[in-house]
């Protein structure tokens, strides 16, 4: 049993033996490499030694006190030559066995099986599969640039879960996607090491020094970490350069991105923290160690996370961003309660107040967009009428575009909780058409109050766009075309349907029809006019009653309306079959029988005459098969018709 | 920032906005015969009147006391006097949204609001700068905590690491530039060839200090600011009520205060040659222009030149930093009474600067916080009603 002051000698000397500054083999090798596990224990248990000795050296006299403080100098040197290279080696512990993540296992599937390396470390074999689920969705993007929107709300739905290949570890990595799941960044026996160390430094009031060795290691191995993930530096200005397109591709990858790193990435570290550091200490604020050690290596990292999201939130507000920040939105909302968790200690706080704000102002981008997306629709400047009277782009672009709200519809109808603010935003412009409101049911939700309002003001632009028209019919073609389309994307969409509700489309039918009756009768009025009795039949007259001369002028009349009816109205087109062949009927059931009948009455005080031919030209079968060429959209003539019939 | 003659126009006056709109003021009462000023017209003097207050204030504390330019507290003061500006300016928007809708008006609002967008990737990089010298502080707590006075007796290896910390912060401080030559002298005592203090690492472990991209620059950002910005030409102010004078006038604050940042705190790329042309007969032109050349003042002084920010605090440091460096390589054990007096002394000196980076840094960064969020709720509400307002053609 050696004495207490031959232990402290032997721990000085151990101390002093691996003073890289006085030796060259104390600089060039490392106590914890794992070669020399006893010596590892002897140095530590000589710190305790010499940490010990300097506890005990109190005062009591004035003698003692000076042996007291050249003991405190001499173990002050000690400690901190110990503290060095402590440093030191937690340093190399720190780097050199970080579990390296193979890059090539992000993109060979097969390979994620064989990387599980020398520890039996399932979990970050998972990781692998995450990455390449991502490098995966990175592919996908490119082959889904027509339906975007949609591939993500499949993803939301978690339907991803089922597009996997079928390997074990890859769809629990999906679901580990959609909570904390961490990792094993540093084997156990070298967190052990770690935190022997971490615990003498601690103890020496060596905190700072190691939570400075701490972070800037781990910083470094985040760094990396985010650069295999794409999370890119960008400043504001930079994102304002990019075009829309690039963004969403850029939002898509970080809306993954973000999920590893909350949920993996920083989870993982604040685990590693706490296996460290908990219960070690606290600085001199009174912040646990393994707090301060967490947010030492993430806040950087964090606060470049999501710089991007931010940046994203306050761009410009046009339309056709809704649906990605929606989704950005959404993913934001998502990860936020696991932000909470993450960062919970005091310490963290901006970066939970950055991530809570940033969502609050992508559902104030979203709210801006929708309103910013109706004044567009009132103000689609467009005069050129379409030819043929047919669906409007706007009415495609508008109705499209409601059926992908109505998509996000669980998303919306929570950030979406004011009704538009009808009329008042719009009469500061005396010119403006005033816009009526139809009258609906209280109970619609803000947001199908919303999307009402936004067919009431497309079918404003469209009335307005369809005075340009020169021909009335036209213009009741027109409207009839486009608002039975609307009808149409109404109705095929449950959804749309559920909110907009029978009532407004019963209104919306109304109206295309309403439309349809008006296109006749501005069109076969005039026509149908030709064939009636009155003015023919000549008073007094005995013979037959009927002025030959009235009767042909009203064949020829009726010819040369019908001719030029045809002719242009066979350009004019319904896009719709059922509807193109549901106004044919309509216009056969009013032409046809008219003029069976009034061919019926007369056609004899014309056969009887000279060159009947020039006043009976059609047959009724003829004129059967005339109305068939209407609303086809291609030019046709009567004359070409009889011909090619022969 | 060199003051210019205000040109396009000739009314002679003494504060270019306040004549401008008094001018105003009597035509349109010559026109129309009324006899009050309208409360449009005493809201846009108010505020030339605000921001020429708020900038006396901040040069006159400066006059009386040089030591105070520059200093976290004073920075503070400036962002107080941004913020507070900046809140009238956008209730003048807000009072006068039926007129930024029609030009010139609407393109003058819209130059502000890109302008204040460039602010906001300052305001990220300082805030990134600021995090910065909590690094530095981090090491000099370091240093004090080595060498506390509370210790009885400091020993060699008390002074060991302090030397230590002391090193890690000069390696913290270098600027990027010039961090390769001063590496090759640097003299570690403890240094180890691992990759974790590879000297090729440090220049990539600073980077990890930024959070915008690597070609961003304070300076060039700066400039974009200052890009175009000049004063209103006199049909500008008619045909917009003087609305585009206090346009102007934030213009000129966003950057001057921005300017004032990026020669303060540490960023990626700083540069403070920027054109910045002010009409000496804005009257809060002049305490701006006093500040400015106060600010290049001190960015020329020899001991200045090479800092990586103007913020005093940082200066202090530097010498803190360099005084105890001398001692600790000049020290022999045991401590003359003489050596430890002066130790302690410049123990205390450290203390001091860290205890005010530790009451002022943390509110300076909410500040810089706030300004952001103040420059864009400002922004998204202009650009709302620029958008509202376009009416259907």
């Amino acid at each position: 049993m050696e004495s207490p002051e031959e232990e402290l000698a032997a721990a000085e000397k151990l101390i002093m033996r691996w003073d890289s500054t006085a030796s060259e083999e104390a600089r060039e090798r490392m106590i914890f490499d794992g070669g020399d596990r006893d010596e590892a224990e002897r140095y530590l248990r000589a710190v305790d030694e010499i940490q010990r000795s300097m506890e005990s050296a109190t005062v009591t006299d004035d003698a003692a006190a000076a042996d007291a403080d050249s003991a405190k100098v001499n173990g002050a040197s000690a400690i901190q030559i110990a503290m060095a290279r402590l440093e030191d080696e937690f340093r190399n512990i720190l780097i050199n066995q970080t579990n390296q993540i193979e890059t090539d296992s992000l993109v060979d599937p097969n390979s994620s099986i064989n990387s599980s390396s020398h520890h039996s470390r399932a979990s970050s074999v998972e990781e692998f599969s995450v990455d390449q689920e991502f490098l995966k969705d990175k592919i996908e993007d490119q082959n889904s640039e027509d339906h975007p929107n949609r591939e993500d709300i499949s993803e939301t739905s978690g339907s991803r879960t089922s597009s996997g290949s079928g390997s074990c570890s890859r769809s629990s990595a999906f679901r580990s996607m959609s909570s904390i799941r961490e990792i094993e960044l540093i084997p156990a026996d070298a967190v052990h090491d770690l935190r022997s160390i971490a615990e003498r430094m601690i103890s020496a009031e060596y905190l700072r020094e190691c939570v400075q060795v701490y972070g800037s290691v781990r910083k470094s191995a985040i760094d990396s970490s985010f650069r295999r993930l794409g999370v890119e530096k960008l400043s504001i200005g930079d994102i304002q350069r990019l075009n829309w397109e690039a963004l969403e591709t850029k939002i898509r990858r970080w809306i993954r991105a973000a999920k590893v790193c909350v949920r993996v990435l920083f989870a993982s570290e604040k685990l590693l923290c706490e296996q460290i550091f908990e219960g070690l200490g606290k600085d001199s604020n009174g912040n646990n160690a393994e707090d301060v050690c967490f947010m030492e290596t993430v806040k950087g990292p964090a606060i470049q996370l999501f710089n991007f999201a931010e940046a994203i939130s306050i761009s410009r507000r046009s339309p056709e961003k809704l649906f990605k920040i929606l989704d950005l939105h959404d993913a934001l909302l998502d990860l936020l309660p696991d932000v909470e968790t993450v960062f919970e200690s005091n310490l963290a706080e901006t970066v939970r107040v950055q991530a809570a704000e940033i969502q609050t102002r992508l559902a104030e981008a979203v709210r801006g967009i929708l309103s910013e997306f109706e004044s567009a629709v009132q103000r689609e400047p467009s005069k050129v009428p379409v030819p043929g009277g047919t669906v409007h782009p706007l009415t495609r672009y508008v109705m499209n575009y409601i059926s992908l709200i109505s998509d996000y519809k669980q998303t919306l109808v929570e950030l979406i909780v004011s009704k538009p603010s009808m009329g008042m935003r719009y009469s500061n412009d005396p010119a403006a058409p005033e816009i009526e409101f139809p009258e609906i049911d209280n109970n619609l939700s803000p947001l199908a109050v919303h999307l009402i309002w936004i067919i009431v003001i497309l079918q404003t632009n469209l009335d307005g766009k369809s005075k340009h028209y020169k021909d009335a019919s036209l213009t009741h073609l027109f409207i009839m075309n486009n608002v039975h389309y609307i009808v149409q994307k109404i109705k095929g969409s449950p959804e749309l349907r559920e909110m907009i509700g029978d009532d407004y489309l019963r209104r919306l039918t109304g109206k295309f029809r309403h439309a349809a009756t008006n296109y006749q009768r501005a069109t076969w009025v005039r026509v149908l006019y030709c064939l009636r009795d009155e003015g023919l039949h000549v008073s007094g007259s005995f013979s037959s009653g009927v002025s030959k001369t009235a009767l042909r002028e009203r064949f020829k009349t009726f010819n040369s309306m019908f001719e030029d009816v045809h002719r242009t109205q066979a350009s004019w087109l319904i896009p719709d079959p059922q509807l193109r062949e549901e106004l044919r009927i309509s216009i056969s059931e009013k032409v046809i029988p008219a003029y069976r009948s009034f061919l019926g009455r007369f056609r004899g005080h014309i056969e009887s005459g000279r060159h009947p031919e020039m006043y009976i030209k059609y047959s009724v079968e003829d004129l059967e098969a005339a109305v068939l060429d209407f609303f086809e959209g291609y030019p046709a003539s009567l004359h070409t018709r009889r011909r090619s019939q022969g | 920032m060199p003051a210019t003659d205000y040109q396009g126009s000739s009314v002679p006056f003494t504060s270019l906005g306040r004549s401008i709109l008094s001018l105003r003021r009597e035509q349109i009462h010559s026109m129309e015969g009324q006899s009050e000023a309208s409360s449009q017209e005493l809201e846009l003097e108010a505020f030339q009147r605000k921001v020429s207050d708020c900038f006396h204030e901040l040069s006159a504390s400066v006059v009386s006391n040089g030591d105070d330019l520059l200093s976290v507290a004073w920075t503070r003061r400036l962002l107080d006097a941004f913020i507070s500006c900046q809140e009238d300016f956008r209730a003048i928007l807000f009072n006068n949204r039926g007129h930024i809708l029609r030009p010139p008006m609407d393109r003058i609002v819209g130059e502000f609001f890109e302008r204040s967008v460039k602010a906001l990737d300052v305001c990220n990089a300082i805030r990134d700068g600021l995090e910065l010298i909590r690094q530095w502080k981090k090491h000099l707590e370091i240093v004090l905590t080595a060498l506390d006075s509370n210790q009885r007796a400091l020993g060699e290896g008390h002074f060991r690491r302090a030397k230590k910390a002391l090193t890690d912060l000069t390696i913290g401080m270098l600027d990027e530039k010039d961090s390769g030559s001063v590496l090759q002298h640097r003299n570690r005592s403890f240094g180890r060839n691992n990759v974790g203090r590879d000297p090729r690492q440090l220049g990539h472990f600073r980077s990890l200090s930024w959070s915008v991209s690597r070609n961003w620059s304070a300076a060039r950002q700066l400039q974009s600011i200052a890009n175009n910005l000049t004063p209103p030409r006199g049909n500008e102010i008619m045909a917009t009520n003087g609305l585009a004078v206090a346009v102007f006038t934030m213009n000129s604050i966003l950057l001057f205060v921005m300017w004032a940042l990026v020669a303060a705190i540490p960023c990626q790329d700083r540069g403070l040659h920027v054109h910045f042309s002010v009409p000496r007969q804005f009257t809060w032109a002049v305490p701006i222009l006093l500040l400015h050349d106060r600010i290049m003042d001190e960015s020329k002084k020899r001991e200045r030149r090479n800092s990586n920010g103007l913020l005093k605090e940082i200066h202090q440091i530097e010498k803190c930093a360099r005084h105890l460096t001398e001692l600790a390589d000049s020290v022999h054990f045991p401590l003359t009474e003489e050596r430890e007096a002066e130790v302690r002394q410049g123990v205390h000196d450290l203390a001091q600067v860290c205890d005010a980076l530790k009451v002022g840094l943390n509110p300076l960064e909410r500040q810089v916080r706030d300004v952001f969020h103040r420059i864009l709720r400002s922004r998204t509400e202009g650009l709302d009603s620029l958008n509202r307002g376009q009416g259907p053609d």
